[in-house]
């Protein structure tokens, strides 16, 4: 599943790091989202979807 | 969740879960040293003494360089995120499917007269070295 956290998250102008601790997981969870190696769980989803104030279907996408 | 401090609620239940370790390898170690085969006891011993090091090493990360600890640390300690214990999971069930076709192996080689120590020494190996190879594995890959 693909999906668009890095860029929101650079646009949002935070580091992995500091998006990690605003979602309460760890740093190489927010990479591996990232780089598409980790699907999160729907709450994790819904959790950046919130943080991002951004509907889920938005962030994550098929393909 | 990774980056803050355990609670102290962790903190408790590690101290107790490696202070109920160290009182049953203690007692079961001196035990076999004064009943069990040749060297047993102090093979227990000295292996179990290894493997606590090892956790009182990674308490003392855990509690003091948390930004810094590892997947593996994180899982193991239960301090982890969902991620972590995903990796945790599958490595184990990589680990659970092994064992059948290894303990396999051990005992056909046993039935062929090899030597029984060797082989429960050669099974151990073999499952501790598949489960951190697919711990590595996984952790790389997700």
């Amino acid at each position: 599943m693909d999906n668009d956290v890095r860029a929101l998250r650079a646009a949002a102008g935070l580091s992995q790091r500091e998006l990690a601790e605003a979602l309460s997981v760890s740093r190489q969870t927010v990479n591996s989202i990232e780089t598409g190696r980790y699907d999160p769980s729907l709450p994790l989803a819904i959790a950046i979807a919130r943080h991002f104030a951004r509907p889920v279907e938005e962030i994550f996408h098929v393909g | 969740m990774s980056a803050d401090r355990p609670s102290a609620k962790q903190i408790a239940t590690f101290l107790l879960v490696f202070g109920g370790t160290l009182a049953v390898v203690l007692t079961l170690g001196l035990l076999l040293r004064e009943h069990g085969p040749g060297n047993m006891g102090n093979g227990l011993l000295a292996g179990a003494a290894f493997g606590l090091v090892l956790a009182a090493v990674m308490g003392w990360r855990l509690v003091r360089r948390p930004e810094r600890v590892t997947t593996f640390e994180r899982a193991w300690s239960q301090t982890g995120d969902e991620r972590d214990d995903a990796v945790l999971t599958r490595a184990l069930a990589v680990l659970g499917l092994a064992s059948f076709p290894l303990t396999a192996a051990a005992a056909i080689a046993v039935a062929f007269g090899a030597a029984v120590e060797m082989c429960l020494a050669l099974l151990l190996f073999a499952e501790v070295g598949v489960g951190a190879l697919a711990f590595a594995v996984i952790a790389r890959r997700s």
